[in-house]
């Protein structure tokens, strides 16, 4: 593999640096690691550029040799021979659009996502809202509430939500899809813990220029809590991108709802030995837009994914 | 001052839904598990405690808890032990630091459906990555290992379909997911550990960087540890992904890898057996909870003394 030229060049070219046993042996434990983390990328990445005969024999290398080679779909379709010859990176990545709707699993994984987050924004902020800054009876019980329903996974009691929806004859829509979702206690837990640092100054002179309480809950919380809201943003898009389990359950067969793990899924179920290209294609396509994201804005990333970790 | 009804407006659908999506869910699983109800049906048949008694009683259930629990076993440890590892070895180097932490976040990231069946890839017994690599160690020192000598000989094991080895390659991608994420929220505890406290510690004598880390280090990272575990708990208790994508029906190799979630997904979605499965959530409810119950407790008792 090419990464096996690491361990080399970090401690060769840096002769700035005085050698240390120790420092090195912390490298050597480091860089070994990040080729067994790496090792499933190299091979989805560089399957998706091979053709079918240089995976099954693992040869040419990380980018394969890119020699043409006969699409025999096309010739069953009775073209000529000399125009079924194709490139095996360009093959491997318009089959994968070609063969399965993935523009549509794309599409369906934005709007799904999109829609849950905002739901969830816009049940959550006022909720948080009301139980930062306002008194009123019962508060104390409605978040005592919110703190219980933190102990409750949504995928541990997919089954009674799965009948409730299946009753109401919701399975199978974009509504199974994002209706579980719409609740984030989490997000109010959040957001309540953010408005509590704001000071009620701002409001008692929001509330002095005559500002509705609806109104200060858009014009004025909303954009101080813009930080926290972003990090809440990303911790709720990758996991519903990402999620396969719920979709698995309430979408069935209807290939029009499919989110790109679903797609993803189905791509395996039909694949055979000439198809490993296309469906490592497809796999880089959903897997990559997260992880690009993450590269160009990863602490804002980190942020996000651990808030759960925040008290 | 405040306009009077306003916060029922701004309470009220949170409150509803809460009650609706995640309060009447427990109950009815609750309700279900005590029938044998099917969806169609016009109506469910109580049978008492039936469904519980198969649970604890029959061998298929046996293997459910069996699998759940090797797996959660391995890969809370592992997972908090090398995400540990990973933030202590990230801090103390002086360069690169970024970079690997860059790397071992990446899993977290990615589908895990996608990773599931690039690993499957990578751990064909005839094309995949993982055996060819093993193989090209025949002949050097590691065939006096008699594992690998074995394995030279008569072949590599098949990772996902042999019932010895399928348990715990699942759990191997599941501590591959996993660490980097224990490693980033050990990372930020580690930036919250006072420095005078290693100055201080060794004017009491602490010397290597052992005494270091069992003095000040492991004790200062106590509330995070707790966090850590309870979360790589819940998290691993709810393997889903991994099994399905490589088992799609049956769960494994003799029912090696029949883990809860998958056990709920077939009964309840695929069988339409609604009672048992409803069962089965409720006592995968009750770890869960009570798991988080006991981490919350264990926080306000000893959370407080920094």
């Amino acid at each position: 593999m090419s990464e096996a030229s690491l361990p080399a060049t970090s401690s060769v070219s840096l002769p700035a640096f005085r050698f240390s046993v120790a420092e090195t042996a912390k490298h050597a434990v480091l860089i070994v690691g990040s080729l067994i983390v790496l090792l499933p990328f190299y091979v989805m990445l560089s399957y998706s550029f091979k053709s079918p005969a240089e995976i099954m024999q693992n040869t040419g290398g990380f980018f394969g040799t890119q020699e043409l080679f006969r699409d025999d779909y096309c010739i069953k379709l009775g073209r000529d021979v000399a125009d079924c010859m194709v490139t095996p990176f360009i093959y491997n990545y318009t089959t994968a659009f070609e063969k399965a709707p993935l523009v549509r699993y794309l599409f369906n994984g934005v709007v799904v996502t999109a829609s849950i987050f905002f739901i969830q924004v816009l049940v959550a902020l006022p909720c948080a809202y009301a139980l930062a800054k306002l008194r009123f009876w019962g508060r104390e019980a409605v978040f005592g509430l919110v703190l219980f329903c933190l102990l409750i996974p949504v995928h541990a009691i997919a089954l009674p939500l799965y009948i409730m929806l299946a009753k109401l004859g919701l399975t199978n829509t974009y509504a199974a899809l994002v209706i579980p979702w719409t609740i984030s206690v989490f997000g109010i837990f959040l957001m309540r813990q953010f408005f509590m640092t704001v000071p009620d100054d701002l409001i008692d002179a929001a509330r002095m220029d005559g500002m509705s309480e609806f109104s200060i809950i858009w014009n004025v919380m909303l954009p101080t809590a813009v930080p926290a809201l972003l990090a809440f943003a990303i911790f709720s898009v990758v996991a519903h991108w990402n999620d396969y389990f719920w979709p698995r359950i309430v979408v069935t067969g209807d290939r029009s709802l499919f989110t790109p793990p679903l797609g993803l899924r189905e791509f395996k179920g039909d694949a055979d030995g000439d198809n490993f290209g296309p469906m490592m294609a497809t796999a880089t396509i959903i897997v990559a837009p997260l992880i690009v994201a993450f590269m160009i804005a990863q602490r804002r990333f980190i942020e996000g994914i651990t808030l759960s970790g925040m008290k | 001052m405040q306009t009077a009804k306003a916060h029922w407006w701004f309470v009220g659908p949170a409150l509803f839904l809460m009650v609706v999506i995640l309060l009447m869910p427990i109950a009815i699983a609750g309700a279900l598990s005590f029938t044998s109800y099917s969806l169609g049906n016009p109506g469910a048949e109580f049978v008492g405690l039936e469904n519980y008694e198969k649970i604890f009683t029959r061998s298929t259930y046996e293997k459910m808890f069996g699998a759940t629990f090797r797996y959660v076993f391995v890969v809370v440890p592992l997972s908090v032990g090398l995400g540990l590892g990973a933030a202590l070895l990230i801090n103390s180097t002086r360069r690169f630091g970024d970079l690997y932490k860059t790397i071992y976040f990446l899993p977290v990231m990615a589908a895990l459906i996608a990773m599931a069946i690039v690993w499957e890839f990578a751990f064909h017994p005839t094309i995949g990555i993982v055996n060819s690599t093993l193989e090209r160690g025949c002949g050097s020192f590691l065939e006096s290992w008699s594992w690998f000598a074995h394995g030279c000989e008569r072949g590599f094991p098949l990772w996902l379909t042999d019932r010895d080895y399928a348990i715990w390659t699942v759990a191997f991608i599941g501590v591959w997911q996993g660490f980097g994420f224990n490693m980033v929220l050990y990372l930020a505890g580690l930036t919250s550990v006072p420095r005078e406290l290693y100055h201080a510690a060794e004017m009491d004598g602490a010397e290597t960087a052992w005494d270091r880390f069992r003095l000040v280090t492991w004790p200062m990272l106590g509330p995070t540890t707790v966090f850590v575990v309870t979360i790589s708990f819940i998290r691993s208790f709810q393997v889903f992904d991994t099994v399905e994508a490589f088992y799609p029906q049956g769960g494994g190799p003799s029912k090696s890898v029949y883990v809860m979630m998958f056990a709920i997904y077939e009964k309840a979605i695929q069988q339409n057996l609604m009672g048992i499965g409803a069962a089965i959530t409720v006592v995968f409810l009750a770890f869960v909870m009570f798991l988080t119950l006991m981490q919350r407790w264990i926080v306000e008792r000893r959370v407080h003394y920094t």
